[in-house]
């Protein structure tokens, strides 16, 4: 008997794979054990090789559908084509990644299939072959399990940056071909597409960050923590409230309405330790926490804490790392 | 020209709370108000209008409380408000819920825009603009930063992805849903407020609409919320650093060398 198939829908991004996919392959593989059979959707035009970027990360199939009009595709073309798909090898799950792009097409497709999708999930995970979504509601201040227990496929739109994709040695994916019957839409037309020049990193591309929030904020405090994050190798993150400085922005900002991030060590100073921002960090793997209150709930969710000043820790930081 | 604003009416704080013992959310004592993305899709709207005398007739499915929130889209200046009602609409998903709305929409007759807010502030998903645009296999424009006539049925708008900035060309009848950006929703004038009381606010039931029952509220819902709860952060086994700032700092280096960070 064939394993059931898990989908994870492969987004381009200009001419590239959406980082969201990676992640969702990574996941996606360890969910599947051997129960799954992991299969990354790819709709590409016949001069791409977008699968390159795909198959370090091991599914065990990459299934590729070539048409030249796939990249200027809109939203009801692109969910008509993975109906196609869909029809005929009938997966149990498919994934898309809450972009823009996986947001409006997964919903077209939800209703063309008349079946269930959880939106915006922030964890995944399988009772036998039913789909367990955690998705927030509320602004993230609520958190719910949303499964869809009769009809197939089971989908969800998963958050960008809330899986961390890991490449794999050995992985050797299957590479096939399927075709569909491309139905353009009349009336609809991408006029134009101008890439959007974005230069700006963003917290969550840094292995060391050193975070400040509103019991840091003053400019000597700044100064201190700019050194510091360079001595580390890595870069500022702020708390929301620091956002409304000219000098930080959303690229910055850490928690559930910023950057989800997983440095190797993250500092945080003068920070509560709100839930929103704690989620957004919260997977780092060393946590260390400054905070002038005892009880400040960021000590709860770190390894090293230390009560007192943030100036006064910083100085005394940087004095021993000359 | 004619427009359909969907709108849905939200908690007016997202700060709730889970009841303990029932581990339901609970809801009591907040008020309802429009879902605040709605008011930028009644603001477009009404810019549209203003451009074209087009009529604006507002759409939600929802308790009869609901209404007040087509009142407060009539007082901006919507023409008049349908209110979907019965106990057969109750607990739907984005699926159900966006199945009504279509056969609505279908018997109000000869809409040339329906536009959406982003989301609704509650659950979040995002999901109902499209569903309904592929029920009236209309095409979409999501996420729309701008929005304006570009001929005498037809719509340009753009539309800002991950990294690129698309300029959108439909034929109209369409469907769009438009971002916070795009606008700043008016506030309603004493005179529009007045005149709301006397403008048509018709309720739908069951009955009224033509209907498949298998696809209505909970019964035609595919997915369940089998969960609700508070999010706790994973806790972690703190090692505090003591003394002063100085031998604080020095026991962390110690620590960060024993954990190969530095
Ligand atoms: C829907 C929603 C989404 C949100 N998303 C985010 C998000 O993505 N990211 C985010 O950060 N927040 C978010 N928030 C806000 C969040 O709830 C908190 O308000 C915010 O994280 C608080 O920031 P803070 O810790 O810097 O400030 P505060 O909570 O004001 O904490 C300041 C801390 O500094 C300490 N302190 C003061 N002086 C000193 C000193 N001299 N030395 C050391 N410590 C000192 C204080 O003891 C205190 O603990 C969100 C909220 C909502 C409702
Ligand atoms: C905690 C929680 C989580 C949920 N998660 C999911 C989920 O993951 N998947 C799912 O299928 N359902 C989910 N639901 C059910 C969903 O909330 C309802 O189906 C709801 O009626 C519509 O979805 P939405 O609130 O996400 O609206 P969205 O799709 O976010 O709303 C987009 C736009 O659609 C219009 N609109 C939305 N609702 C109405 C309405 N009733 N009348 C008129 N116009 C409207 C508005 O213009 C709105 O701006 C969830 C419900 C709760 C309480």
């Amino acid at each position: 008997m064939s394993k059931p198939e898990l989908w994870v829908v492969a987004e381009r991004r200009l001419d590239h794979i959406e980082p969201t996919t990676q992640q969702l392959i990574t996941k996606a593989t360890r969910l599947a054990g051997d129960h799954f059979h992991v299969v990354t959707v790819l709709l590409e035009a016949t001069t791409d090789h977008l699968e390159d970027e795909l198959q370090p990360y091991g599914p065990d199939e990459i299934r590729i559908v070539r048409d030249d009009r796939f990249p200027t595709a809109t939203d009801a073309e692109l969910a008509d084509a993975l109906k196609q798909l869909i029809d005929a090898a009938h997966p149990n799950t498919v994934l898309f990644g809450a972009t823009i792009t996986g947001r409006s097409i997964a919903p077209r497709l939800q209703a063309k299939l008349q079946t269930g999708l959880t939106a915006d999930c922030l964890d995944l995970r399988f009772d036998d072959e039913t789909l367990v979504a955690t998705k927030p509601s509320y602004g993230d201040n609520i958190m719910c399990e949303i499964i869809c227990p009769d009809r197939r496929p089971q989908m969800a739109t998963v958050r960008p940056n809330t899986f961390v994709a890991q490449p794999q040695a050995d992985a050797t994916p299957a590479i096939t071909t399927a075709h569909i019957t491309f139905h353009p839409v009349a009336r609809l037309h991408v006029t134009a597409a101008t890439p959007v020049v974005n230069t700006a990193t963003t917290v969550g591309d840094a292995s060391r960050v050193v975070a400040l929030g509103r019991g840091a904020a003053n400019e000597d405090t700044i100064a201190s923590a700019t050194q510091l994050a360079e001595k580390l190798g890595g870069r500022i993150g702020v708390s929301r409230p620091l956002t409304d400085q000219d000098r930080f922005t959303h690229d910055d900002q850490i928690g559930q309405s910023g950057n989800t991030i997983h440095p190797d060590l993250i500092l945080n100073f003068g920070i509560s330790g709100a839930v929103q921002y704690l989620v957004g960090m919260q997977d780092s793997q060393t946590i260390v926490s400054v905070n002038s209150d005892p009880n400040a709930p960021i000590f709860a969710a770190s390894d090293y804490g230390y009560v007192g000043d943030a100036q006064a820790f910083m100085t005394a930081l940087l004095a021993q790392f000359a | 020209m004619k427009i359909v604003v969907c709108i849905k009416q939200v908690p007016e704080t997202n700060d709730v709370t889970i009841d303990p013992h029932t581990h339901n959310l609970d809801r009591r004592g907040l008020a309802g108000v429009m879902n605040p993305f709605d008011k930028n899709a009644v603001e477009q709207a009404l810019q549209l209008k203003a451009a074209t005398d087009a009529e604006v007739v507002l759409l939600t499915m929802g308790p009869d409380d609901y209404a007040q929130s087509l009142r407060e889209g009539m007082a901006m200046g919507a023409d008049s408000g349908v209110l979907l009602s019965d106990r057969a609409f109750a607990g739907a998903d984005t699926l159900a819920t966006g199945y009504v709305l279509a056969q609505a929409i279908a018997k109000i007759g000869d809409v040339d825009l329906i536009i959406f807010g982003r989301q609704a502030v509650d659950a979040d998903t995002g999901q109902v603009g499209p569903i309904v645009a592929e029920f009236l296999h209309q095409p979409q424009i999501t996420y729309a930063a701008t929005l304006r006539l570009s001929g005498p049925n037809e719509v340009t708008a753009e539309r800002l992805l991950e990294d690129t900035k698309q300029t959108l060309v439909a034929q109209l009848p369409a469907v769009v849903s438009v971002r916070s950006e795009l606008n700043t929703p008016r506030y309603p004038t004493p005179r529009n407020i007045q005149l709301s009381f006397t403008k048509p606010l018709t309720t739908w039931h069951h009955d009224d609409l033509d209907l498949d029952d298998t696809r209505l509220g909970q019964a035609g819902s595919p997915t369940i919320v089998t969960k609700v709860y508070a999010p706790t952060p994973v806790k972690r086994a703190l090692t505090p650093l003591t003394g002063t700032p100085q031998e604080a700092a020095s026991q962390l280096i110690k620590a960060l060398k024993d954990r190969q960070l530095l």
